[in-house]
């Protein structure tokens, strides 16, 4: 059983290799850095308790909310999801993103505290 | 009682008795309203001499020479006040005419010369264009001078002035002015309007009923509608309660501030008390209403609203029941009349010492109202102390007791002593002197008083099933009341109440009291009740527990570390900033994010939300002008990747 989920997983991770387009994959990379920033951020709060929460709350908002709009600017500059993005060119979608990055630095950077 | 106490309709001849049953069924039940203000006589002497003014002009003379005469009094110099009415007088003037005319009719021997100009006058005058006021006082001047009054066309005008002047003082004037009429005229319509007007007077709790235009409109009113209803013959639509509610508003007053207002409250005190209809009974007891042996006699004044008596009255108690036990003790006894008292011997009836509630009934006059009067009468009595036992008990009981007795009022030869082995024992019966009977009064106290350092305690006695008072003081049990201090107490009994002549104090003994434990006699000290308390400091809430420094700043490092993790992959990636145009536009963009990035830093140290957003709107469209202009430049470079 173990092995083929591992087969599966080699399978995945070499299809991703070969296809994935670099830009994808550097986003993909800036995902990965704010997943692991906001779990240990979770792993912190469990530890150690959750003094001050306002800090907790804002900090692992931040990376949630970093790691959504990531995930809708990989989607929005796929060349695979063109179709669906017609009006929406790539710049267009990073400068969406940049935009709500600023209002979500402002909320986080407010209840930080 | 007469049955026919409510409303008499005349129907075909007959006299129907209306309200009857349903009379009696109140009068059983509920209890009659009675007059709480009246002019006693004291207050009579100051209306009189209130009214008692020299004249200062002709109104003044008008209030004094009649409202005096309305008391039953002359003015003091009837010639002299004649005189000054003739001078004063000016005949061209109707109100003064209606002053002069009706202030000679109340002096004897006074006449108002008359001129046929006079006359005239006074007849024009009666006329629907005239004011109220006007023609009220030339029907008055023409009838007090005798002459004649076409009284048709005055009730014609009068129904007219009613309907546009459609106020209570003019619906007054006109009932006034309607008793003054010949009585063949048609004076049903103005007679209605006493029932209207008595629907617009104001409650005030049940007690007064008085008109908002205030105390001088409520007695004119009395007047008017009295003096009309005698006139007419005619009973006035006022229930019992409402006389007597209109009785207390109009003597509720016993200064007055001007002379008008006394010269209503004259003349409505004589028309409560002579008029054919309704007459208020005042009844009041002479003194307290308290009986003892000594005093045997209820003694009850019963008089009108003028505190005179009022002929051919019987009195008479319906019933007295004792307040506690409710057992009747007395039914339908007369009182006696004697030097215009009424008097009654209730301790003949040999009641028990208490309060007693009376019902009394004044009858004898059809027109009284308000005579049946509920009174609380209290009986009094002399207490006498019987077999007063003083004993020192051993508590085991060993040792037989010793009982001495003492007899009121002297005190005991010798004095008691108990220690703590021995219970000081004291038991007496308290009895009325007169008839025997075992009195049971509210207080009954038994004081030990130390000479020396004057403290004092005091006990309560308490009877038991055979009426004896027994009182024993245990010296071990009670020591703290004592503060065990021991001594000489003087021991004294105090019996007190109500119903007794003779309050008791009386130095029964000196008891030597003898504490185990004792302990140095001192002045007793007030209690320190109100020294300041220690003070209350204020405790912070703690703050909570913060883990060490150094778990923090390892977890800051590790947080940090995913970024050392993101560089290294992108460098793998090959993601790099070869593609960097040195544009304006390209430098600024990167510029404003920078410093947008910055600014977050700074609200996050020092700025608030106001500032930030101030700084944020600039930056921010800075940036996105330049980044709209770079990206549209990537964008065309993309399309056209040869340019």
């Amino acid at each position: 059983m173990s092995s083929s989920v591992f087969s599966v997983l080699s399978k995945f991770v070499a299809e991703y290799r070969r296809s994935t387009p670099a830009k994808l994959k550097v986003v993909d990379a800036y995902l990965l850095y704010i997943l692991l920033t906001g779990a240990l951020q979770f792993f912190y709060c469990v530890l150690v308790g959750t003094f001050p929460f306002n800090s907790f709350l804002s900090g692992f908002i931040s990376c949630v909310g970093a790691f959504v709009l990531g995930v809708c600017l990989r989607i929005q500059i796929n060349p695979q999801n063109k179709s669906e993005f017609l009006s929406l060119s790539p710049e267009r979608a990073f400068a969406d993103f940049l935009f709500a990055h600023a209002i979500l630095h402002l909320v986080v950077v407010n209840f930080i505290g | 009682m007469p049955c026919c106490k409510g409303q008499v309709l005349t129907y075909n001849g007959r006299q129907v008795c209306l309200h009857c049953v349903v009379l009696l069924a109140l009068a059983l039940g509920a209890q009659a309203l009675t007059p709480s203000h009246h002019l006693s006589p004291a207050d009579l002497d100051r209306l009189k001499a209130f009214l008692n003014q020299p004249f200062t002009d002709l109104e003044s003379a008008y209030y004094s020479i009649v409202g005096l005469s309305k008391l039953g009094i002359a003015v003091s110099d009837e010639h002299a006040a004649c005189q000054f009415l003739k001078s004063q007088l000016d005949p061209s003037n109707i109100d003064s005419l209606f002053f002069a005319s009706e202030a000679s009719q109340a002096l004897s021997g006074c006449q108002i010369p008359l001129s046929n100009e006079t006359r005239d006058l006074l007849l024009a005058a009666v006329s629907e264009d005239s004011t109220m006021s006007q023609i009220h006082r030339s029907v008055s001047t023409l009838s007090s001078l005798g002459l004649p009054v076409a009284s048709q066309e005055v009730v014609s005008a009068l129904t007219t002035r009613i309907t546009k002047e459609d106020n209570v003082l003019a619906i007054i004037l006109a009932l006034q002015t309607a008793s003054r009429l010949s009585q063949q005229a048609e004076l049903g319509g103005i007679l209605e309007e006493i029932e209207d007007l008595a629907a617009r007077l104001d409650d005030l709790g049940g007690i007064y009923l008085q008109f908002e235009e205030g105390l001088e409109a409520t007695a004119h009113f009395v007047t008017a509608a009295y003096a009309l209803s005698d006139h007419v013959d005619i009973e006035p639509p006022l229930k019992e309660d409402q006389v007597v509610q209109l009785v207390n508003s109009v003597f509720s007053k016993k200064s007055w501030d001007s002379l008008s207002e006394a010269f209503s409250v004259a003349s409505a005190a004589a028309a409560f008390s002579g008029n054919r209809f309704h007459i208020p009974v005042v009844v009041t007891s002479q003194g307290p209403a308290a009986v003892s042996h000594r005093q045997p006699m209820l003694q009850l004044q019963v008089t009108d609203i003028l505190s005179q008596p009022l002929p051919s009255i019987s009195v008479q108690v319906e019933s007295a029941h004792a307040v506690a036990s409710k057992s009747v003790v007395l039914s339908q006894a007369p009182f006696t009349l004697r030097d215009g008292i009424f008097e009654l011997n209730f301790m003949d009836s040999q009641p028990a010492s208490g309060y007693y509630q009376f019902a009394v009934a004044v009858t004898g006059d059809s027109r009284l109202v308000a005579n049946h009067v509920e009174m609380k009468v209290k009986v009094s009595t002399e207490v006498a102390i019987n077999n007063m036992d003083l004993s020192v008990v051993d508590k085991d009981q060993s040792i037989g007791t010793k009982t001495t007795r003492v007899e009121y009022p002297s005190k005991a030869k010798t004095s008691f002593t108990a220690d703590s082995h021995q219970n000081f024992a004291m038991s007496f019966q308290l009895v009325d002197v007169n008839t025997g009977v075992e009195l049971t009064p509210h207080q009954t106290f038994v004081r030990l008083h130390n000479q020396k350092t004057g403290q004092e305690v005091v006990f309560v006695a308490e009877p038991d099933s055979k009426n004896v008072y027994k009182f024993e003081l245990d010296t071990a049990e009670r020591k703290s009341e004592f503060d065990s201090i021991s001594g000489t107490y003087a021991l004294y009994l105090i019996v007190g109440d109500a119903t007794l002549e003779n309050p008791i104090l009386w130095n029964v003994a000196d008891v030597v009291l003898k504490f185990l434990d004792e302990e140095i006699p001192s002045v007793i000290q007030p209690k320190n009740l109100y020294v300041p308390k220690p003070e209350i400091k204020h405790l912070f809430r703690d703050p909570e527990k913060k883990p060490p420094t150094v778990v923090s700043n390892t977890f800051t490092a590790l947080v940090l570390s995913p970024l050392l993790l993101l560089f290294i992959l992108w460098i793998k990636l090959g993601a790099n900033i070869s593609n960097f145009s040195f544009t304006p536009s390209c430098i600024l963009f990167h510029l404003g994010h920078a410093a947008m990035l910055g600014l977050m830093y700074v609200y996050w140290t020092q700025l608030n939300m106001f500032q930030t957003l101030k700084y944020l709107a600039i930056i921010g469209s800075l940036t996105f002008l330049a980044g709209n202009r770079m990206l549209a430049q990537k964008a065309v470079k993309r399309y056209r990747p040869g340019c």
